[in-house]
């Protein structure tokens, strides 16, 4: 069941000046209840402008937005509301942080939501232990902890919130692989655990294609393909097109079609190559 | 992405405004400034006006984009307009209508036409100062073009040891961070919104309250900021205004004089106009 639907949405920014940009021209797409949709664009595709439609930060200039059964907009007093609804952790959240503590800061989402203390306290060390983090950390200075721990704490303060749809702007931008590695896996096991719909924006085709279920392609304000990831990584000449690359071990893989050797075209995860050519190997003694 | 800031940005052109020494620029506004307070009368105005009209013309700077900019003071020049309307008394004025008494003996409102007419100057006179300087401060002029100016007008005060070049240095990398400045506190508001925070609704304490989660991050990031950029700055030798060269040297050209003296005009054209038709020089 869609979760969020867009519909006819347009947006621009610095409107009737000479510094016009068209940030989102008839934007209409659906996102799926239960599942890690990836958003992918180059930049100034407007990614960034769609996602902060779905919490109401951005209001539309026309096209409506519906999240969770709710027209937003419809009453703009009431446009709060929906922001306990979809989480959102922006571009580099880690400087937003602001209390004493890092038990503080977690708590302020859930605090704004009028919670008793023992469920705020349940939430956050709840959501500590999702983003890896040790329960020891809660009595520190958000200000003393390393980068990528300032990260998760960010990450940590929205998952309290514990949002039906949490949105993740570039999560692991700037971030070293093991970093990458293990804020994306948390999420994704958050999502398991949780059954919230995750919508993640990011530039890397490989964590796209480990962590999602579904890709939306963007592309000069417009939607360019939304669907599975097999399906829209299998659609090499579009993602080129969109200023885009195929995930690495598809480049692989499709350098090696060109070769002659005889394999599916549609692998975009390692261990799917794996699979593939493993048996090819083996099959014919080691070289292909 | 903030495109919203509308004072106090620059509109890239190629005009002669544009093209000006940002000293001759200087002088012209503090000659404008200084005619708009002297002037007494409606033809000095008129003067005025056409005068920074004609500037816009020529600077190609388009007219509804300098009137965007100066949205936020409406308010203010509305409000000193109705007040002035209002307060102005005296013996021999004539009334604009019977006086209408709202406690008796103690406040009755009445209107002479002097009012409207001290209230239409009034706020001519502060949107021909907006218009005037915005133009050649902001839209025809780069922060560093300005600073550079700056610099070199006041450097004979570095042989009584003011430190002209840091204080200039000071204000250009003060500039230069504004747009960075609300973009970062556009973003950390946003990001707080997201987390359900509500900065316009409740008491006045409680809003003030609200403020807290922005102010802090902004804070830290500016600490950040000046932390790294003293670093990038001392690394490409950076070590204040001892012995520095520049790049680009300010030369007054024959336009640049010619402007000048056309400041001086202007205010001695003012200064006269007030001599004939007011029969002084200059009154409060």
């Amino acid at each position: 069941m869609a979760i969020i639907e867009l519909k006819d949405v347009c947006f621009r920014y610095g409107k009737k000046t000479p510094y016009e940009i068209k940030a989102l021209e008839n934007v209409s797409l659906t996102i799926e209840e239960n599942t890690i949709t990836g958003l992918i664009g180059h930049t100034g595709s407007g990614k960034s402008t769609l996602v902060q439609m779905l919490n109401g930060i951005l209001r539309p200039e026309s096209g409506t937005v519906i999240v969770d059964g709710v027209k937003l907009w419809e009453n703009p007093k009431k446009i709060g509301e929906v922001r306990f609804k979809v989480g959102m952790v922006m571009q580099y959240p880690e400087y937003q942080l602001f209390a004493e503590t890092v038990r503080e800061d977690i708590a302020y989402g859930p605090k704004n939501m009028g919670l008793s203390e023992e469920e705020i306290n349940r939430r956050v060390e709840r959501s500590v232990a999702f983003c890896g983090l040790d329960a020891s950390i809660l009595d520190k200075s958000p200000f003393d902890l390393s980068g990528g721990q300032k990260r998760r704490v960010a990450l940590a303060g929205v998952m309290a919130m514990e949002p039906k749809i949490l949105v993740l702007d570039e999560p692991a931008a700037g971030l070293d692989p093991k970093g990458r590695r293990e804020i994306l896996s948390g999420i994704k096991r958050y999502k398991e655990e949780s059954g919230t719909c995750v919508i993640i924006v990011s530039h890397s085709m490989e964590d796209m294609a480990m962590y999602c279920d579904k890709v939306i392609v963007m592309s000069h304000a417009s939607v360019l393909a939304n669907g599975t990831c097999e399906e829209v990584f299998s659609n090499h000449q579009l993602l080129f097109d969109a200023g885009l690359d195929v995930p690495e071990i598809t480049s692989i893989i499709l350098a090696l079609r060109k070769k002659g050797v005889e394999i599916p075209d549609n692998i975009y995860t390692v261990d799917g190559a794996l699979s593939v050519l493993l048996p090819l190997l083996k099959e014919k003694g080691g070289r292909i | 992405m903030s495109f919203d800031v509308g004072l106090g940005q620059y509109y890239e052109g190629k005009s002669i405004i544009h093209k000006l020494d940002p000293r001759a620029k200087l002088f012209f506004v503090i000659m404008l400034m200084v005619s708009i307070f002297v002037a007494r009368n409606v033809a000095s105005f008129a003067l005025l006006v056409a005068i920074v009209l004609l500037c816009v013309i020529i600077s190609r700077v388009p007219l509804i984009v300098i009137l965007k900019g100066l949205k936020p003071i409406t308010v203010i020049v509305i409000f000193t307009a109705i007040l002035n309307f209002f307060f102005t008394s005296g013996e021999n004025l004539q009334p604009m209508f019977e006086p209408i008494v709202v406690i008796p003996n103690y406040w009755t409102i009445t209107a002479y036409y002097e009012g409207l007419y001290n209230a239409g100057l009034l706020a001519v006179r502060i949107i021909t100062l907006l218009i005037g300087t915005t133009l050649f401060f902001s839209y025809t002029t780069t922060p560093i073009e300005l600073t550079d100016g700056i610099e070199t007008a006041l450097a004979p005060l570095k042989k009584i040891k003011v430190p002209v070049h840091e204080f200039a240095m000071m204000m250009t990398i003060a500039l230069r961070f504004i747009p960075t400045l609300t973009d970062e506190t556009m973003k950390i508001m946003n990001a707080q919104k997201s987390r359900g925070a509500d900065f316009s609704n409740g008491s006045l304490i409680k809003r003030a309250k609200a403020l807290i989660p922005i102010i802090i991050p902004l804070f830290v990031s500016s600490f950040r900021r000046a932390d790294e950029l003293a670093t990038a700055m001392e690394c490409r030798g950076y070590r204040g205004g001892v012995g520095r060269t520049r790049m680009k040297i300010l030369r007054m050209r024959g336009r640049d004089y010619l402007f000048i003296i056309l400041a001086i005009c202007l205010l001695a054209g003012v200064i006269l106009l007030n001599l004939y038709l007011n029969g002084v020089v200059y009154t409060l």
